[in-house]
Parts: C-alpha cells; structure tokens; sequence
C-alpha cells in the first residue's frame, strides 16, 4: 500500500496554504528573537567597521578566519538547491516533490548570506565599489595603481556566485508561478495585486503548463554546470594559491563540490523536519521522504569520504617538509588533532553509521542529529583546511603563529544562521514552501498494482 | 505530463515470461556460425598477443620497466574496463533502476575476465621498479614518491597483485550468486556434461524464500564491496603504474580521473555487446530501448564529469606555474603526447557529448551504442598517453621532471601485445557466453512483474511498481 493518505487537491491547498493564510502565535515569537539575534550581528558588523579589524582574531599569517569559514560554508548549503531540485527532476525521482521548494529556497537566501562575508571581512565593504566600477571621482584606488586582478579566483567568485544566485532566483520563481496564482485566488486587496502580478496572468492552461515544464527542465539542465562551477571556483580560491602549503591539490573542486553537496543535503533533510515539526505536514513531508534523503546521503558522505582521503594521501605523498608540517599540524597537535577526530566522526562516521539502519533513517530525532552533526563537521572541514595552512604559511617557523576568534566573529557568525533561519520562516509566510502543484503531480501518478496477493504501490512514468 | 504523450513501440519490451527460459536457454546453447568466428577471430589474436610479448621478452628483457609501456597501457585499459563491466550491475541492482535488468548478466559476464586480468598483471609485477632507490645519484630520492611511503612489505607489487585477485574473486562470486537461479533452470534443460556442469554450479538451489532473501542479501553486499575494492584497486593501479613513475607528479584528482574513465568506457562496452546482442543476437523482443536511453544519460554525466575533472586538474597546474608541474602538462598533455591527447580529448569528450546531447538520439539503440565505442577508444588513448608517458619519463627517483622527454611509439612487439591482449579479454568473454545465459533470467522475469502498460487520460504509459 501507499505510504501517506490520498490528498485531493483541495486538501494540498489548504494544508500547504496554511502558513500563508494564518498567523501562528509562535511566528512571531520566532521572527522576534531571529531578528534579535540578526541585530546583534549587524551591530558586531558595524562595531568591527568603526573600530577596524583589530577586533577580530584575525592577524598575520592568518588573514582568513571565521568569515572565510563561514563564507564557503553557506556557498556549501546552496548546493543543495540543485543538487534536490534540478537533478531529482531530470531524473524524475518521485520523492523529490516536497523538498525541492525548501531546497531552491535555502539556495537562495544562504548564496545571500554567503556574499555577506567577503564583504565583512574586507572591513571596509563600502570599498567594494573600486573592485567594481570606474568611478572617476573617487580615484582612490586607482591613484595608487591598485587595480582588480581579473586573473585571480577571488575575481571569477562572486562573478560565479551571482550568476547562480540569479538563475536560482529565476529557478524559484518559475516553479512559483503555478502556486502564486493559487493564492492569487485566494487573497484579496494588496496581497492580491501582488500575487496577481507575480503569478503573470496564470490561468493553468495547457499551453502554460507546457511551457512551465519546459522552462523548469531547461533551467535544470543550464544550472547544473553553474552549480559545479561555483564550488569549484571558490575551492580556486585556495587551490591556486601555491604557496599555501596543503591547499595546492587538484581534487579541491570536486571535493568542495561533492562536500557542498553533502552538507546541503543535510540542510535540507533537516529543514524538512523541521517544517514537518511547526507546520504539522506530516502527510506531505513522510518518513519515506526522509528515509530516501538518508540513502541519497550515505552515497555523497561516502562519495565525500572518498575525495577527502585522496586529498590527505596526496598531501602526504608529495614528502614535502613544509607540507608535512600543516598536516602534522592538523593531525597530531592539540587542539587541531581534537578538531580533526571531531570533524571526522561527524561529518562521515556518526551520520553513515546512522543511516545504515532503514528504522533509523526514519527516526525524525535521529534524522536530525545526524543532518546537525553533518554541518557542524562540514564547518569545521572548512577552519581547518583554512586556517592551519595559513598558520603555517611562512618559510619561518618564527612567522608561525595561530588564530582565535573574536566574540565579534562569532557574534556575526551565529547572525547568519539566525538570518537564514529568519529569512526561511519569512519566506514561508508569503509564500508555499512545499510546491502544490508538484504535490498534486504527484498524488495524479500515484497508482497500485496487484502482484499475486500483494497490492504494489507504483507510479505511471511521465515519459 | 506531455499531452497524449505515447511511448515509443520498443521503448519497454515485455516478452512472455513463459518463453523467457526457453528461449535464452536455447540460445546459450546454441553456436551460431558468427559466433564461432568472433570466438576464433579474437583466440587468434590473443595467440598473435603470446608472440608479441614473447618476443618483447626476449628483446628487453624484465630488468628495466620502459620497454613494457605500452604492455602496461594493453592491461590498464583491459583492466580498467573490464573490472569496472561487473560494478553495472550491482549498482543498479542496489538503486533498484527496473532499465538495468537486460543488461545485468552482459555486465557480469566481465567479471570472468577478472582471472585473465590475474595473468596479464604478472609480468607488470615483474618490472615494475622498487621503491628503494639502488643507487643514490646527487638530489635523486632514496625512495622514490608512493602511495606506500616507507613501503610495506611487498609493496607495491605483493598488495597489487592480491588486490587484483580478490577483484576477480568477488566478480566470479558475484556473477556466480547473480546466475544460481539461472543455473538452476539451465539444469532441467540442458542434457550430458553441460547439465553436469550446470548442476554443480546451480548447487542447491530450488528457489525457496529464503534461498531468494539469502541471495539478494548476498548480492547487495558483495555488489558494495565489490564497488569500495574496486575504487582502491583503480587507485593503487593508477598511482603505482603512473603517477609514482613521474618524478613530481603530485596530482590527487588522477585516481578519480581513472575511476571516471573506467566507468565511462565499461558503461560504453556493455552498450555495445547490448547493441550487438540486440541487432544481431536475436533479443530484440528483450532488450527494449529502454536500457540504452536511461545508460545514455550515465554514459553523458560521465563523459561531462570526466571533462570537469580534466579542467580541474589543468587548471590547478596551469596556474600554479610550478616548473615540474609545467613540465608534466607539457609532457602528457600538449607536447610529448599532445597528439594523443588531443585524440584523447575527442573521443572520450567532445564525440560523446555531442552525440548524447541529443534525447532523440538517446532513445535509440545505435546513438549510445556509438558514444560508447568512442569512450572506448578515448579510454585506450588515454590508457596509451599516460602509462606510456609514466614508462618512459626516466629519472626515476628524480626530485621532480627537470626536462620533457620525448615521446615512444609502439614497435611490432608492441602492437602484437596490445591487440593480444584485447583480443584475449574478448575471447575469455565469448566463451563465458557460451555457459552463462547473456540474460539474467530471473531479474527479466521479475521485472515483468513490476512492469506493465497502462492507460492515463488518454495515453499508454509505463506503470513502475516500488515493492519496497
């Protein structure tokens, strides 16, 4: 038997609407102290402008800490935008259809928070209008012969980074216009205005619902090569770099990517249970959705599990001294040998140990202890690929030194997640973060056959 | 859905289940002219390959591992593909895909060639050099950059050749317990020394519960582990035969980079001897389009990763500037083997893309049929240009590549080896045929269960059962 009751469509409406069309008391609670926190942040952001870096851990040789961290790490979430969105629907998997709208959207809003770090950690991020434009009265950059080095990786990044956040905004919004036009239907006055004018005359006619389809697979097919190069050009930022001892290695773009992939996917699972957990949709969000998030992990952790070892044995293999000390460094010294065995254990050994078991796959609890567990390690991955190389940049021991962050930095830090987080619940208060049409798709496909004694749930093939 | 949307008439084929044993068993027994010839044609030149290799031995010996390049490149490229035909099945197996079933067995089959593969290596075992450097030169190593580091005993060549053997070993089992059903109704057909044989080989199968539970289980975990040795095999091969015999080649994406080839070009043989067994073999009725169109979209995201790879690993050692790392671009890549490499390029990307872009192309049988014997050959080209290239780089245990050397083309011995050696997989392979059903009977069977045509709206569609 099928797992899940039938849905008609009138129940997707009202069910999947429900976040839009009433206001739980909890919102907010919620919105109050997510924007709390938000303010901190930028409070600590503009402290850190006024007073100057000075305030930050950061100092020679270690000029890329926590921000940098934090940077690649929400780079990391987006991938599970496309990695759900595009790739389940070209391979036409059935169980992608309640995740796709979170995943598309958490690409979106942590691409933005992202973007935010860099411009924090230039310390003056007004000054980002030099790199960008030729601005003939403020000659200030220019005037000291200082110019934007088009052939450096920090360059292609936010060119990469804004060209998937742009094709990812239109990914969201194409797959929204079906939904928009439901609530269209449903809302009066300016809510109306709005919703009509987004939804662009949606009326579900065949030949809407055609080119709606097209554009979604074509969208699919041209932002996967966006996707992998994102991840891939930021890994740039450090595998060009040769004099960072353990950063020159030509398996960082993949590893970044197929890591990206690992902790978005996480992200996701783990946003799904919670929207399951606040929003009550146990009927859209089921265990076997899940379930089939925790097999698809287990591929990429281990696909992840892979790159990582044959970035550690190359790192070895070249018998360079001063290589060999950043891995000593990671390896046997405290407390980076600690952060090692921590990030190891949670990021592969823990989460694949869990996922093993089906029962366990389908414990939300455990679920969520294992996708939490996935992006503390895949965090931590990220500090120490970074900052242990640049600890260790300099010929001289003597230039050795460390990096401890400030509580600035880890102010600012814990804002982002609190604004992705604020961002999501927002989001989901204008707009349906389980697509409808998709649901309604898929309750279509849905059939059974009999198979001796057995009735077989199954689906009909699109194509 | 697309509006009246209809399946193409072959796209999913659904032969009678009566007829399935039937007709398969017959024709494994059967021995068509063509067939006769194909197995002679490639005995022939594997007897072509003996020659080659002993007359390479008595040119040059064992002593020195340069002249034995293009041997090495003959058993990377059966090798690589041949080891990684097995890994079809059991992947698919496990994302319970409904297309892999007609191409199950094609792909299992290779695993028999795993004991061929055991014999090629041997001699490779032989001159491959020792770590330890026998006479210090200036700033040469003592022990010259490996996997291995300080060398454990036996290594590199002792772990090779046991991680070689227990590659094939888990192949044969895998075919093995994949076939044992089949074996099992080989026997009520067959008569004489081939039932005998069947018999021993379907042991004590009668197809209970829990003989089916057991099997499957099995085949789940030997398809995984088969699957984690083979990835460490492709990564002590590709690194003990090639990148150890470069001086200063540091390059971590080369392991992936060989896994991916293998893949792409293992995808692509099972293609072709899916194609072949469908035009010519007679299994039209069971080997529907199906199949090809759901590899074809593999067989592309190979090809598109092996491009990504490519540019990931050029693009680190481009900008780098690093003089050794020039020089090995310049050696594998544009200058030495430039010409290779560019023959490389095109048949292992540009050919296949450009034909795999296509889904009308991707839903017939030839179109991915034609990608693969390009990724085939791009393959050997690259199997070519890098084992090769690693034979002849000289300066051993050299700190790094302080100059280009030239490239080595292939003498008759050389040429003889090669096509011996291709020739001998495919002969190992055709007679596997003759004794295991080129269908995998019971997994066609069962997918007729969970397959079947039915009406929507107004269109025939494909009903997909998910038993579990």
């Amino acid at each position: 038997m099928q797992e899940g009751r039938v849905l008609p469509a009138s129940v997707v409406n009202r069910d999947l609407l429900s976040s839009i069309l009433t206001s739980p008391r909890w919102f907010w609670f919620a919105l109050l102290v997510l924007g709390l926190i938000v303010l901190g942040g930028f409070s600590a952001a503009g402290l850190m402008v006024n007073k100057g870096l000075g305030v930050t851990g950061l100092n020679r040789p270690v000029m890329w800490g926590f921000f940098i961290v934090n940077f690649v790490f929400w780079i990391g979430i987006s991938h599970a935008g496309v990695m759900l969105s595009a790739i389940l629907r070209l391979s036409k998997a059935e169980w992608r259809r309640p995740a796709t709208r979170a995943a598309e959207v958490l690409t979106v809003f942590s691409l933005m928070t992202a973007m935010l770090m860099p411009l924090i950690h230039t310390g003056r991020p007004w000054r980002l209008v030099y790199w960008i434009y030729t601005i003939p009265f403020i000659p200030y950059d220019f005037a000291r012969g200082i110019w934007p080095n088009i052939r450096s990786p920090l360059v292609w990044d936010p060119s990469a980074v804004y060209t998937y956040l742009t094709s990812s905004i239109l990914f969201v919004l194409v797959a929204l216009i079906p939904d928009m036009a439901v609530l269209r239907d449903r809302t009066t006055g300016i809510p109306h205005k709005i919703y009509a004018a987004m939804s662009m005359g949606w009326q579900g006619n065949p030949r809407q619902w055609k080119l709606q389809i097209i554009a979604g697979v074509l969208l699919s097919a041209l932002i996967l090569p966006v996707f992998v190069s994102v991840h891939s050009i930021v890994s740039w930022d450090f595998g060009m770099a040769v004099a960072v001892k353990s950063w020159h290695s030509t398996i960082f773009a993949p590893y970044f990517v197929v890591g990206a992939v690992h902790s978005g996917v996480s992200a996701v699972a783990f946003v799904m249970i919670i929207l399951r957990w606040i929003y009550g949709w146990q009927d859209y969000i089921r265990h076997e959705h899940i379930d089939a998030l925790g097999r698809l992990l287990i591929v990429v952790a281990t696909g992840w599990f892979y790159f990582f070892v044959m970035e550690v044995i190359f790192g070895f293999y070249g018998r360079e001294a001063d290589e060999i000390a950043v891995r000593e460094l990671q390896f046997t010294k405290p407390p980076w040998n600690l952060w090692f065995m921590f990030f190891t254990g949670l990021t592969y050994f823990l989460p694949v140990a869990m996922w093993l078991a089906s029962s366990w796959r389908r414990n939300l609890w455990l679920m969520s202890i294992a996708c939490i567990s996935v992006n503390i390690g895949m965090w931590l991955e990220r500090f120490l690929i970074i900052v242990p190389g640049l600890a260790q940049k300099q010929l001289f021991t003597f230039s050795w030194y460390t990096y401890a962050p400030s509580a600035v930095e880890i102010t600012i830090i814990g804002a982002t997640f609190a604004l992705v987080a604020m961002l999501m619940i927002l989001f989901a208060r204008v707009l349906p973060l389980i697509p409808l049409y998709d649901i309604k798709e898929g309750e279509i496909l849905k059939t059974e056959i009999r198979i001796g004694r057995r009735i077989v749930p199954a689906t009909f093939r699109e194509d | 859905m697309a509006e009246n949307a209809h399946h193409s008439e072959e796209m999913w084929v659904f032969p009678p289940a009566r007829e399935v044993t039937e007709f398969v068993t017959q024709k494994t027994f059967s021995m068509p002219g063509a067939l006769t010839l194909a197995i002679v044609g490639s005995g022939a030149l594997l007897v072509l390959g003996v020659i080659g290799f002993i007359m390479k031995a008595a040119q040059a010996g064992f002593s020195d591992h340069s002249p034995w390049g293009y041997y090495a490149a003959m058993f990377s490229f059966v090798f690589m593909v041949t080891s990684t035909g097995p890994l079809a099945a059991a992947a698919f197996r496990i994302t319970k895909s409904h297309w892999r079933r007609p191409l199950s067995r094609v792909s299992e089959i290779f695993g028999i060639v795993g004991v061929f593969n055991i014999l090629l290596y041997i001699p490779l075992a032989i001159v491959l050099p020792s770590l330890n450097n026998p006479e210090i030169v200036g700033h040469e190593l003592d022990v010259r950059r490996s996997i291995w580091f300080e060398g454990p005993i036996g290594s590199p060549f002792w772990w090779d050749l046991f991680g070689i053997i227990f590659l094939a070993v888990n192949a044969v089992a895998l075919l093995w317990v994949s076939a044992l059903p089949d074996m099992a109704e080989a026997r009520q057909k067959a008569t004489g020394a081939r039932r005998a044989i069947y018999g021993m080989l379907a042991g004590c199968w009668h197809g209970t519960k829990r003989q089916w539970v057991i099997q499957k289980g099995i085949l789940a975990l030997l398809g995984a582990w088969y699957f984690m040795l083979l990835i460490f095999i492709h990564f002590t091969i590709s690194s003990d035969y090639a990148q150890s015999l470069i001086p200063g080649w540091k390059d971590s994406i080369f392991p992936v980079l060989y896994s991916l080839n293998g893949f792409q070009a293992a995808l692509g043989l099972i293609l072709i001897v899916m194609f072949i067994l469908r035009r010519f073999g007679g299994y039209r009725e069971y080997i529907g389009i199906s199949p090809f169109w759901s590899a074809s979209k593999l067989l592309l995201a190979f090809t598109l990763l092996w491009a990504y790879h490519m540019f990931a690993f050029g693009i680190t050692f481009w900008y780098g500037r690093l003089e050794v790392e020039q020089n090995i671009m310049k050696y594998l890549l544009f200058e030495s083997y430039g010409g290779v490499f560019a023959a490389n390029f095109l048949f292992t990307f540009v050919t296949p893309f450009l034909i795999l872009l296509w889904n009308p192309v991707r839903k017939t049988d030839w179109g991915p049929a034609l990608a693969g014997a390009s990724a085939l050959i791009g393959a050997f080209l690259f199997n070519i240009r890098i084992f090769v290239g690693s034979f002849n780089a000289g300066h051993l245990y050299g700190e790094f590549l302080d100059t280009v050397p030239p490239p080595v083309y292939p003498g008759l011995s050389d040429i003889l080896m090669v096509i011996g050696g291709i020739g001998g997989a495919a002969f190992v392979y055709l007679l596997a045929t003759r004794l295991i059903p080129v269908i995998s009977l019971w997994e066609l069977k069962e997918g007729l269960l969970y397959q079947r045509m039915g009406t929507f709206i107004r269109g025939r569609y494909l009903i997909l059962a998910k038993p579990e």
